[in-house]
């Protein structure tokens, strides 16, 4: 019965070799739920803010909003841009994701990485004085007033000044094209190098 | 479909017991009998290594080892006739009626022509419960001229096998058109536990370490469970062979394009009542390369560990496998497009949006994966009962993917996915002419989310259970054989995620199917037989397929569960609609596949034809364009419909002289949306190829050489769906609606031809192959690869791979 003994002892080897092989499973009951988490992606809601540069309280702002991020409901341009003639404005922005509550603040993250970012606009022909054309989609060097540049003096576009001349434009277009660049952003990268974080239409009065 | 659970577990229980009055009724003579030998050169009476050597009628078969010495056990009858045939020399085969420990020696012959096709080995050694399936085995000497393949690629050589793929690196197998979810992969015999949605994930596989793959061309639910729809690709390792002497290959190899090398360490022994192996991998592969232009960030890293440790005593027989791939594999950078400004540019710019100079580096996107298998297996003989084996099996699967985004640095993708199995087949002894397998199975999987992707997760955290148990018969009556299986499947789901707003939604459903096969098969002559199977399959919605939101690569998707249709007929997205209100059933297939084979002379001819109706189909399509703060977005949702698959494969195998044989191989492939009269997407087109090959045996100083060339055509997919550029979405010229005609966002690429040759070599303990695939640096797209829509294919690709042996001189135990 030697031979009896022997073979138990495979049979142990085995299932030893298998139980070690199925420890830690039977978690049947397991109910986890993934964690929430602070949506870096998503933006719902861009806020384009005209502050005259000689009178701080005459702001002029135009929203954009998209109230369920990634799902399926429409964006909504809520605001026309109404400007005055003759003026100079500088043009900030206010970034968020507001899925969250506290609504997150996306521009301050785009401000941390602006080597990798540059904002593009396309307007009505002749619409302001300076810059004067029609914005830098259609060639990226065309004249635009960026106030900022990134760690490698390139232009970021959080900040840009716009004259209006004294003629007027009715239902002029105002277009700015936030581009993600990373890796790609040089001084010749263009408003289709990279990917969009977004891509507005406003309508424009200068009045 | 969906049952009470109580019921369904009392149907299953009655399944049980309705096997059980099968069991005790074997009776009859021991499967001890064994045969063993040497097989030696008749001229030179040297030993032949690597020759197959298989019992005819008992489906045993092994390969002899580096001292042309085979033994094969565990067979039932005492009068064995065994079948030899190896590279080099003519087929032969010799009787023995021996008892146990006796040796018998078998002579070959040399002969310039050997290997009757390069894909057949011998015959068949077919898995219980599928023996009249169309199949086809691939073995190591294929597998070997390219080890840096994926999986997919490797049997897409096959005829009615492709591959639907994102770039060079994530490969899906394709089987008669179906794939994913479709298509079961099984890697040591179990079912490989990995993220299996959408056509970016591949199965981790890595085919250095194969000794052998099967590829089951029809529904073959019974035997390997749901999933296994279209068909079923089985891995094997290291078949871990006793009395086998200590024998070591180290290989390397360097391909042109993408400047790849790999290097791999393969080895074994085995003794009289044990054996073992360890095999390990490396292979890095840079940007690849198109006659034209680099393809940017289109690397991969991968490196592999495997071990196998087997123990056997008379009627026990003992193994324990594990295994290890870790990959990084990089994604083409113009793939991704977050708006459909950016889409529309890099689907109609004729180069890739992004080219940088070659690089080995890889960047966003790009997956990292590990995978853990181990397995361990013991099985019993008994006279009185038959054989038993179980099996337990555990997989753990981490993936992060990274994303080109703002974050880039943080994974969009991060989980692990572990994997439980437990099997225990009975293959009992043979009981009024009939043969046959029964089997319980219990599988468990559970996924879960890891914290810190800084988005909501596109997959939910779920956890499913499954109880199964099988019956397979087969029967033989002269020149007939009849084979039916009845299989069951209880499964439960529950499933926790996470809404945009991070409010938590959950759900709980169960199915329960049962599937059956039917199979005949007939020697109609000599030189004809026939076979034939009617097998049904299901499966169950993917999680993807159900849960998805949100974007993923290029596309924004919503699940079957995550968009409906309110009183206006408008589409809303703002609510997950439980699984029980939903009109949602798992996908039923009916495969009808016929083959028919004839031998003349020099010529062989093998036809497979096929019918496949899928009730319930699921698939992905653009639905329609929606505005967002990036711009306008292309939308794809999950739907389902019924769907028709007709198709055949024919190969032609003539042997032209005693040197040089062709195999002609055409696919062909309709498809059709019964539910709706249109074509599906991503159908693989028809293909033809010829095989041309001239084995020359001894040649120069080499030992043995072969040459293969192979041209092959694949033409443009003319059932494809109608062409609607993003452009004419964005802009309003075609409006979709729920109602309209699936569409495309390109047109189907053009047809291309490509030439590939390959030379095989051995000199001594050296072995290797020199292949040239592309060597008309031709310029194509694939029609079922998604990078189709950014740019070509690469071009010319040399390779040079080497093995060698060592220890092959010393003796076992």
């Amino acid at each position: 019965m030697n031979t009896f003994f022997k073979l138990r002892n495979y049979a142990l080897i085995a299932l030893m070799a298998s139980s070690v092989v199925l420890t830690s499973c039977g978690d049947d009951d397991d109910d986890d739920v993934p964690e929430p988490v602070n949506e870096v992606e998503v933006i719902t809601d861009v806020k384009l803010i005209f502050t005259n540069s000689n009178d701080a309280s005459d702001v002029v702002e135009a929203r954009a909003q998209d109230p369920d991020g990634q799902g399926v409901q429409e964006l909504a341009i809520l605001d026309t841009i109404n400007l005055d003639t003759s003026k100079t404005y500088i043009l900030t922005y206010e970034i968020f994701n507001n899925l969250e509550t506290p609504g997150e603040d996306i521009g301050a993250e785009i401000l941390a990485e602006d080597d990798e970012h540059q904002i593009f606009f396309s307007f009505t022909d002749g619409a302001f004085s300076s810059p004067t054309g029609n914005g830098n989609f259609d060639n990226a060097a065309d004249p635009i007033n960026y106030n900022d540049l990134d760690d490698n003096n390139i232009e970021v576009g959080l900040n840009t000044t716009w004259t209006t001349p004294s003629t007027m434009t009715a239902n002029g277009s105002f277009r700015a094209r936030l581009q993600h660049q990373p890796g790609v952003k040089t001084a010749t990268s263009t408003v289709n190098t990279g990917d969009t974080d977004f891509d507005l239409e406003f309508v424009i009065n200068i009045q | 479909m969906i049952f009470r659970r109580s019921v369904k577990r009392l149907m299953f229980l009655s399944f049980l017991m309705l096997l059980s009055p099968i069991v005790g009724l074997s009776q009859s003579d021991s499967c001890n009998y064994s045969v063993r030998g040497t097989v030696l050169d008749v001229k030179t009476k040297k030993p032949i290594p690597y020759v197959n050597v298989v019992v005819r009628g008992a489906n045993r078969g092994t390969v002899t080892d580096i001292n042309g010495a085979y033994v094969i056990e565990g067979l039932c009858s005492k009068v064995n006739t065994v079948d030899v045939s190896g590279f080099g020399y003519s087929d032969s085969s010799s009787t023995s009626n021996t008892s146990q420990g006796e040796t018998q020696n078998i002579y070959l012959e040399q002969k310039a022509l050997k290997l009757k096709t390069v894909n057949v080995t011998g015959k068949l050694e077919k898995k219980k419960g599928t023996e009249t399936i169309s199949q086809i085995q691939m073995g190591q000497a294929e597998l070997s001229i390219d080890p840096t393949r994926t999986l997919a690629s490797a049997i897409s050589e096959q005829q009615g096998v492709s591959f639907t793929s994102m770039g060079s690196n994530v490969q899906l197998p394709v089987i008669h058109g179906l794939y994913g979810n479709r298509v079961l992969v099984l890697n040591n015999g179990m079912k490989h536990g990995f993220q299996n949605w959408g056509t970016d994930h591949a199965p981790e596989v890595d085919i250095a370490s194969a000794s052998r793959i099967t590829i089951l061309k029809g529904a073959a639910g019974v035997r390997f469970g749901p999933e296994a729809l279209g068909g079923a690709v089985i891995v094997e390792s290291d078949p871990l062979n006793l009395r086998n002497p200590f024998n070591a290959q180290v290989g390397a190899g360097y391909q042109t394009n993408g400047r790849g090398y790999n290097s791999s360490l393969k080895l074994g022994q085995g003794f009289k009542k044990w054996s073992y192996f360890v095999n390990g991998s490396f292979t890095k592969i840079g940007d690849r390369e198109t006659p034209d232009y680099v393809l940017t960030n289109s690397g991969k890293e991968e490196n592999t560990f495997g071990a196998g440790l087997r123990f056997y005593s008379g009627n026990w027989d003992a193994k324990v496998y594990y295994s290890y791939v870790n990959q990084n594999l990089a994604l083409l950078r113009s793939s991704i497009a977050h708006s459909g400004t950016a889409l529309t540019q890099a689907i109609n710019s004729e180069e890739p949006v992004i080219i940088r100079p070659f690089s080995y580096d890889i960047a966003e996107p790009n997956q990292l994966v590990q995978h853990h298998f181990a397995k361990a297996e013991v099985s019993w003989k008994n006279d009185k009962v038959g054989k038993l084996t179980m099996r337990a099996g555990r997989q753990i699967n981490g993936r992060q993917e990274f994303d080109v985004r703002r974050n880039s640095e943080l994974p969009i993708i991060d989980l692990e996915l572990s994997t439980t199995d437990y099997q225990l087949d009975w293959k009992h002894k043979p009981w009024m002419g009939l043969d046959g397998l029964i089997g319980v199975q219990y599988f468990y999987q559970d996924n879960n989310n890891n914290p810190g992707t800084g988005t909501t997760p596109f997959i939910p955290n779920y956890n499913t259970d499954r109880y199964s148990a099988f019956l397979i018969e087969s029967k033989g009556f002269g020149k007939n054989t009849i084979e039916a299986g009845v299989r069951m499947d209880f499964e439960i789901n529950s499933v926790r995620g996470r809404e945009v707003n991070q409010s938590i939604f959950r759900d709980e459903y169960d199915f329960a199917n049962i599937t059956t096969t039917v199979g005949y098969v007939r020697e109609l002559s000599e030189k004809s037989s026939f076979r034939t199977n009617i097998g049904t399959a299901w499966r169950t919605p993917n999680m993807a397929e159900l849960f998805s939101f949100g974007q993923h690569g290029f596309k924004t998707q919503f699940g079957l569960l995550r968009y409906y249709f309110n009183e206006e007929g408008e589409v809303r997205t703002d609510r997950v609609v439980p699984i029980a209100e939903s009109e949602i059933e798992p996908e039923v297939g009916y495969k009808f596949i016929n083959e028919l084979e004839h031998k003349s002379g020099r010529n062989r001819h093998t036809l497979t034809a096929y019918s496949h109706y899928i009730e319930n189909f699921i698939f992905n399509r653009p639905y329609a364009v929606i505005s967002t703060i990036r711009g306008p977005m292309p939308v794809f949702i999950y739907d389902q419909a019924d769907a028709l698959f007709i198709g055949f494969d024919y190969s032609w195998n003539r042997s032209w002289t005693e040197s040089i044989s062709g195999t002609l191989g055409i696919s062909y492939l309709w498809s059709t949306n019964m539910s709706k009269n249109e074509p599906l997407i991503n159908q693989p087109p028809i293909s033809a190829d010829y095989r041309l090959t001239w084995n020359q045996g001894e040649f120069w100083w080499f030992t043995a050489s072969k040459f293969t060339v192979k041209p092959r055509y694949t033409f443009q997919q003319f059932n494809a769906p109608r062409e609607v550029p993003p452009e004419d979405l964005i802009d309003g010229t075609e409006i979709i609606t729920n109602d309209s005609e699936i569409f495309d966002f390109k047109a189907a690429p053009d047809g291309y031809f490509l030439l590939d040759l390959t030379w095989q070599f051995e000199l001594n303990r050296l072995s290797g192959s020199l292949s040239v695939n592309n060597l008309l640096n031709a310029r194509y797209r694939d029609y079922l690869n998604e990078m189709r829509y950014f740019a070509n294919e690469p071009g010319r690709n040399i390779m040079l791979n080497l093995r060698y042996r060592i220890g092959a001189n010393q003796k076992g135990s």
